[in-house]
C-alpha cells in the first residue's frame, strides 16, 4: 500500500503548506484584501495580480488567501461540533433505546423539515447591528455547527444500534468491560467509517452555508473574503468568463477536503 | 348527426387555423420576473401583474411610452371642468369586451366605484388621492361618463393610464378584457399565455386590425442568467430589462441584439436614519441630522466609478429624486453631483468634524462609525456598498455592511428603525410628482430618513410639506413645476437622500422581432406589443 | 409481546404526533423571524395610510399562536388548508399543483443518486485500482465543493432536467457514506476468511456484506430523502420549476405563515412516515 502512504504525505504536506501560506497571508502578498483596483476590474492574472481581479478590482490571490485563513481554520471547526454532537446524539439514542431514543430520531426528523433558515435570522436580529466581523464569523460557525447534527444523526445511530446487539459488544459486556473502555475500544473504531465520512462531508458543507449566511447579515461580510463569498461569485457566469481564474478558490477547496480524506485513516488500519 | 357535427367543427378549427396561418402575427415569447400576483387590474401592485395588466387592460386615456403624451384611447375626447373636479369622457362606440359583452359608460362607472371604494385598497384607487367626501359619478348616456371628485386633483387625466376597465355585466368578470390580449392560460410559477383580443378597438393606419401578434407567452423565470441562456438559443425573442453585466456580454457577441433606451427613471440611493424613534447613541443621531454631514458625505462618494464598475458604464451620476429622462418634471438647474473629497473634509471640519491619523472624529471625539444595510441577493447595491465603504474610508469613516433578507431589512426600515443608513433603490413608477406625495410629505409613511412625523422636524421638511401641498393645488402645470422644481433644489441642498446614480434602460430584442422601439417608461421593450410582429416564427420553432 | 397491528397503530400515532410538533415548531420560527407581518407593498407610496393598515393588519395574527394552531388543525381536518398570505391563493390549491412535480424529481433523484452510488461504491471495492479510487474520491470532492447556485445554474446550460441537479446534489453526501460503510464491512475479518475460501463476490455481497451495512443504509436512504427535499428548495427556486421546493422558498422569504404551516406538516409527515416505514420493516424482520 505504498502508492495511499505516499498520497496521504502528499496530502499532509498540501494541508500543512496552505495552513502555512494562509496564516502568513501577510507575508506572501503586498495587497490588503479590501483594496479596490477600480481601474482593473475582473482583470486576467498578471504579474501585479497573480489570479487577477475580482469585480471590484480586487486583488483575487490575496483574498483567497485571507479567505482561506478564515474557512479553513473555521469550517473543520464546526465540521467537528457537528460530529461531534451527532455521535454523542446517536450513541445514547442507539444505546438506550425506549422513549429518549425514539424523542432524539423525532428532533432529528423534525429539524431536518423545518426552515432553520429563520432561526438564523432570528439570532441576527437580537445581535447588535454592528458586531465585528470576527465575533460575527466565529458566532455563524459556532451556530452551523450546532445546528449541522440531524443529518448524520440517524447514520450514526443505526450502526450504534446494530452494534449494541453484535456479538463482541455482548461478550465485552460480559466479561466486565467497563463503560469507557467498551465506548472507546469497541464502539468508537466501528463508528469511525461514518463519522470520518460525516467530518469530510460537512467541511464543504459549512463553507458554503457560510456563503448563504452572510446574505442574511451573519458570517463574513463585505470587505472581508471567504471562500463561500468567493465561491458565491461563480454564479456569475460571466465573470467567471472574464476570468477563468476566478475558479481556483473552487479548486483549492477540493484540493484541501480531498487532502482531509486522505490523511484522516483509512480501512486498511481499521482491519 | 353528431358525428357530422364534429367533422364540420373540425373542418371549420382546420380553415381558421390555416387562414390565421396565413395573416399570422405570430407568437411573441418572453419573461415575467416574478409571479402575477392577480390578473384583477384594480388589485395590481407587483410589476408581473402590472406587465399583464398593459397587455390586455384597456385604458381611457393611455399615455404615449414614446412621446410622454396623453392620447385618447378607449375615450375619444375627455375634459376636465375649471374647478378641475370634474372629469367627462366621450367613450368611443361600438366596442366589446374580449368575450363579447359591450362597453359602455357603465362599465366605466363600476371601475371607478370599485377602484375608489375605500375597502378595495387598490394602489391604483389610492394614487388619485380623494381624501374624504364622496366621488359622484353620472352617465347620462351609454357614451358619456362624467366624474366629480370631493376635491380638485393635479394632473387628474394621467391616471387613467392606469385604470383598465372592467366589465359590469360579463360572467367572466375580470377575466373579460378591452385591451390588444387576453389572458387564455395561466399555469402558476411556470407560464401566461395571451391571446390576442379580436375584438380590440385599434386599427393600424391602414386599416388592419391590431394587435397583429396572435398569442403572447410569458414564462415566469426570476433568475436573469437563464432568462438570457434562453433569449440566446431562440427560446425568446425578447428580455425587458436586462442587466449591466449580461447587457455587455450579449453585445460583445452580437451587437445587433441590444438596445439600450438611454437613461431611466429608476435611481438607487442611500439614506442616514434620522428618525427620533431610532435605537441610536444620541451623538450619532446629531451628525446624521447635520446638513454639512450628508452633504460632505455625498461628496465624498465617487459616482462616476459606481457607474463605470457595478453598472459598466450603463448608468449616469443621478441629480436628484427625478431622473433626466422625465422630460417635464427635470430640474434642469440643478448641480451635478461631484466627486470632491477634499471639498468633504471640509464640509465636516467646517461642521465641527476633526479628521486625524486617517480617521474621522467627532467634536466629542467619538470615531464616525456606521452601518449601511441593503436588500441581500442583489449584486449591483452589494458592490455599491462595498465601493462607498472604500470612498468613505478615504475620508476617515468606518462603514459596515450588513445585508438583510427583504423583510427583515422592511422591519428595521419602518417598525424598529435598528439601522443607521440603508441602500435602496426606490421604483419611480409614476412621471408625475403627485405619485411621491408620501416620500416627501414629512407626515408620510415612506418619507424613510423620519416616517411619520407629527410635525415637520427641519425648517426645510416644512418648506417640503408646503411645497408639495400647493403644486397639488396649483392651478396650471407650469406653476405646479416651479414648485416642484424647488423641492427638488431643497433635496439637493439637504441630501435626506443621497442619490447615487439612475440606471440606463437595457433591453435585448431579437431580429425576428420587427417594430421594437425601446423606451424608457415601463414597459420598456414591449410597450408598444400591438404593432409588434415576429418574423418566420417557423425557422425560430426549428431551432427549438 | 405487542401484535403487529399493535405495533403498527402505535407507530400511526407517534407519526401524527411528531408531524404536529414540527408543524407548531414551523410556525414559532416564522411568528418570531424578525420581518413578520412586514408586506413588501408597505415601500408602494401610491398607497394611502388606511391601505397600509389594512395590509398590516391582514398579516397580523390576532390570536395567540397556539389558539391560531388549534384553529388551522379544526379547519385543516375540515379540509380547509387556509388562504397562503404572499400568493393570495388557497394553500391546498397550490400545494395540490406543486406536490407532484416535487415528488417526481426528488423521486427521480433519488434513484439515479442511489443506482449510480451504489454502482461506483461496489466498482470501487471489487476492481479497487488507485486509478479508479481516487477519481471517485475526486469527483466527489468536487460535486460536494461545488455550491448549489453553480449545480442549478449548470444543469440549465446542458438542458438537464431538474431531478438531475437534486441527484449531483445529494450524489457525493450518499456515496461518501456508502463507500465508508462498505469499505468497513469488507475489512471485517469474516468477510476476508469468506474471500480466501473463494467465495464469490455476489455471495460475499448478500451474505455479509449487505446484512451488516443494511441499517445504516436503510437510515441513510431515510436520510437522502430529507436532503433530496432540503435541495430542492434552492434548486427549484434557481431554475425555476413550479414545484413545492419553490413554493417554500417564497413562503419562508414572504414569512407567509399558513404555507410554512403546511409545507412543514407534509416534509415533515413524508421524512417520519418514510423512516417509520424503515424501522417498522426492520422490527418484523428480527
Amino acid at each position: 500500500m505504498s502508492a495511499a502512504r505516499i498520497a496521504r504525505a502528499a496530502a499532509l504536506g498540501i494541508l500543512c503548506s496552505v495552513l502555512a501560506v494562509c496564516l502568513f497571508a501577510d507575508r506572501f502578498t503586498s495587497y490588503s484584501y479590501a483594496t479596490q483596483f477600480r481601474e482593473l476590474p475582473n482583470a486576467a492574472p498578471s504579474s501585479l495580480h497573480l489570479l487577477g481581479t475580482d469585480g471590484l478590482g480586487r486583488d483575487l490571490f490575496t483574498r483567497l488567501l485571507y479567505g482561506t485563513r478564515v474557512s479553513l481554520l473555521l469550517a473543520p471547526a464546526a465540521a467537528i461540533i457537528a460530529t461531534f454532537l451527532a455521535a454523542v446524539l446517536g450513541c445514547i439514542a442507539g444505546f438506550s433505546g425506549g422513549w429518549l431514543e425514539k424523542a432524539i430520531l423525532a428532533a432529528a426528523d423534525v429539524s431536518m423539515a423545518l426552515p432553520l433558515l429563520l432561526l438564523l435570522l432570528a439570532l441576527r436580529a437580537v445581535l447588535p447591528l454592528s458586531i465585528s466581523p470576527f465575533v460575527s464569523i466565529v458566532a455563524t460557525f459556532v451556530l452551523l455547527g450546532f445546528l449541522g447534527w440531524p443529518a448524520s444523526l440517524r447514520v450514526i445511530w443505526a450502526t450504534a444500534r446494530a452494534l449494541r446487539n453484535s456479538d463482541f459488544i455482548v461478550l465485552a459486556r460480559a466479561t466486565g468491560c467497563s463503560r469507557f473502555r467498551l465506548l472507546s475500544r469497541h464502539v468508537f473504531p466501528n463508528l469511525r467509517p461514518v463519522l470520518l465520512a460525516q467530518f469530510w462531508i460537512s467541511i464543504p458543507l459549512f463553507v458554503l452555508t457560510e456563503a448563504t449566511l452572510s446574505m442574511l447579515g451573519l458570517g463574513v461580510m463585505e470587505p472581508m473574503a471567504s471562500w463561500g463569498n468567493l465561491l458565491k461569485g461563480l454564479e456569475d457566469f460571466s465573470a467567471v468568463r472574464a476570468n477563468p481564474w476566478s475558479l481556483s478558490p473552487l479548486l483549492l477547496l477540493v484540493v484541501v477536503v480531498i487532502s482531509f480524506q486522505l490523511v484522516l485513516p483509512q480501512r486498511e488500519e481499521l482491519a | 348527426m353528431f358525428r357530422a357535427s364534429r367533422l364540420i367543427a373540425l373542418f371549420c378549427l382546420a380553415l381558421m387555423a390555416a387562414t390565421t396561418r396565413a395573416q399570422s402575427g405570430g407568437e411573441l415569447h418572453f419573461c415575467l420576473h416574478g409571479e402575477p400576483k392577480t390578473f384583477n387590474p384594480v388589485l395590481v401592485e407587483d410589476e408581473a401583474s402590472e406587465n399583464v395588466r398593459y397587455l390586455t387592460g384597456g385604458v381611457l386615456i393611455r399615455l404615449n411610452r414614446q412621446t410622454q403624451a396623453l392620447e385618447p384611447a378607449l375615450a375619444t375626447s375627455w375634459k376636465i371642468s375649471p374647478d378641475r373636479k370634474t372629469i367627462t369622457f366621450q367613450i368611443r362606440p361600438g366596442i366589446y369586451f374580449s368575450d363579447g359583452t359591450p362597453f359602455t359608460s357603465d362599465d366605466v362607472a363600476y371601475t371607478m366605484r370599485l377602484l375608489l371604494d375605500p375597502n378595495t385598497h387598490s394602489p391604483t384607487g389610492d394614487s388619485f388621492e380623494v381624501g374624504a367626501g364622496k366621488t359622484e359619478i353620472k352617465t347620462p348616456s351609454p357614451e358619456v361618463v362624467a366624474i366629480t371628485f370631493p376635491g380638485p386633483i393635479a394632473g387628474l387625466e394621467r391616471l387613467f393610464d392606469q385604470v383598465a376597465i372592467l366589465s359590469v355585466h360579463s360572467p367572466k368578470k375580470e377575466m373579460a378584457v378591452l385591451g390588444p390580449f387576453y389572458v387564455s392560460e395561466y399555469k402558476a410559477g411556470s407560464y401566461v399565455l395571451l391571446r390576442k383580443n379580436s375584438n380590440y378597438w385599434k386599427h393600424d393606419a391602414q386599416g388592419h386590425a391590431l394587435p397583429y401578434l396572435d398569442s403572447i407567452q410569458l414564462d415566469i423565470q426570476r433568475n436573469r442568467d437563464i432568462e438570457l441562456v434562453r433569449f440566446r438559443r431562440g427560446e425568446l425573442q425578447l428580455i425587458n430589462r436586462l442587466d449591466p453585466e449580461l447587457y455587455e456580454r450579449l453585445k460583445a457577441e452580437d451587437p445587433s441584439l441590444t438596445r439600450t433606451a438611454g437613461t431611466g427613471l429608476d435611481a438607487e440611493e442611500f439614506w442616514f436614519n434620522q428618525s427620533t424613534s431610532a435605537p441610536m447613541p444620541d451623538y450619532k443621531r446629531a451628525w446624521f441630522r447635520t446638513t454639512e454631514f450628508r452633504k460632505a458625505v455625498s461628496l465624498a462618494i465617487n459616482r462616476a466609478d459606481i457607474s463605470r464598475i457595478v453598472y459598466r458604464g450603463f448608468a449616469k451620476p443621478a441629480f436628484g429624486p427625478v431622473s433626466p429622462s422625465n422630460r417635464f418634471w427635470f430640474n434642469a438647474a440643478l448641480e451635478e453631483p461631484k466627486y470632491d473629497p477634499q471639498g468633504a473634509l471640509r464640509l465636516f471640519t467646517k461642521a465641527g468634524f476633526r479628521f486625524q491619523q486617517e480617521t474621522l472624529k467627532d467634536a466629542a471625539g467619538n470615531r464616525v462609525e456606521f452601518t449601511l444595510v441593503t436588500n441581500s441577493g442583489n449584486t449591483a447595491r452589494e458592490k455599491m456598498a462595498a465601493m462607498i465603504q472604500q470612498d468613505l474610508s478615504q475620508v476617515g469613516i468606518k462603514v459596515n455592511v450588513v445585508t438583510f433578507d427583504f423583510p427583515s431589512l422592511i422591519e428595521r426600515m419602518t417598525r424598529t428603525f435598528d439601522y443607521d443608513a440603508c441602500l435602496l433603490g426606490l421604483v419611480n413608477t409614476d412621471l408625475d410628482p403627485n405619485g411621491q406625495m408620501n416620500v416627501w410629505l414629512s407626515s408620510g409613511e415612506n418619507h424613510q430618513w423620519n416616517p411619520s412625523q407629527k410635525s415637520p422636524a427641519t425648517a426645510w421638511e416644512a418648506e417640503i410639506d408646503q411645497l408639495m401641498r400647493g403644486q397639488a393645488t396649483a392651478a396650471t402645470e407650469k406653476e405646479r413645476k416651479a414648485k416642484f422644481d424647488r423641492v427638488q433644489q431643497i433635496v439637493s441642498e439637504q441630501q435626506p437622500f443621497i442619490y447615487l446614480i439612475n440606471k440606463d434602460v437595457l433591453t435585448a430584442v431579437s431580429p425576428a422581432v420587427a417594430g421594437a422601439a425601446p423606451v424608457v417608461l415601463n414597459p420598456p421593450a414591449f410597450w408598444n406589443a400591438e404593432t409588434l410582429r415576429v418574423q418566420n416564427s417557423s425557422q425560430l420553432g426549428a431551432q427549438k | 409481546m405487542r401484535t403487529l397491528v399493535q405495533k403498527f397503530a402505535w407507530r400511526l400515532v407517534l407519526l401524527v404526533a411528531i408531524t404536529l410538533i414540527g408543524g407548531f415548531l414551523a410556525a414559532t420560527l416564522i411568528r418570531f423571524a424578525p420581518g413578520y407581518s412586514v408586506d413588501e407593498r408597505e415601500l408602494d407610496p401610491r398607497l394611502n395610510q388606511a391601505s397600509k393598515e389594512a395590509i398590516r393588519n391582514d398579516r397580523q395574527l390576532h390570536s395567540g399562536l397556539l389558539a391560531y394552531y388549534g384553529q388551522y388543525l379544526a379547519r385543516a381536518v375540515h379540509g380547509d388548508l387556509g388562504v397562503s398570505q404572499g400568493l393570495e391563493q388557497p394553500v391546498a390549491t397550490l400545494i395540490k399543483e406543486r406536490l407532484p412535480v416535487t415528488a417526481k424529481s426528488v423521486f427521480a433523484a433519488m434513484v439515479l443518486c442511489w443506482c449510480s452510488a451504489f454502482a461506483l461504491a461496489f466498482a470501487g471495492l471489487f476492481y479497487g485500482g488507485f486509478l479508479l479510487d481516487a477519481s471517485g474520491t475526486i469527483a466527489s470532492g468536487l460535486l460536494i465543493a461545488l455550491p448549489t447556485g453553480v449545480v442549478a445554474m449548470l444543469a440549465v446550460y446542458v438542458h438537464a432536467p431538474v431531478f438531475v441537479a437534486i441527484a449531483v446534489i445529494i450524489f457525493p453526501k450518499v456515496f461518501r457514506y456508502l463507500r465508508n460503510l462498505l469499505d468497513h464491512a469488507y475489512a471485517q475479518p469474516y468477510v476476508t476468511a469468506a474471500r480466501a475460501r473463494g467465495i464469490s463476490d455476489t455471495l460475499i455481497i448478500f451474505r455479509h456484506v449487505l446484512p451488516l451495512v443494511g441499517a445504516p443504509v436503510l437510515a441513510l436512504a431515510g436520510v437522502s430523502l430529507s436532503m433530496a427535499f432540503g435541495a430542492a428548495i434552492p434548486v427549484e427556486a434557481l431554475c425555476d420549476s413550479p414545484g413545492v421546493g419553490q413554493l417554500a422558498w417564497q413562503a419562508a422569504m414572504n414569512r407567509d405563515l399558513p404555507l410554512i404551516i403546511n409545507l412543514t406538516l407534509i416534509l415533515t409527515m413524508i421524512t417520519v412516515a418514510f423512516n417509520s416505514a424503515l424501522d417498522f420493516r426492520q422490527e418484523t424482520a428480527q
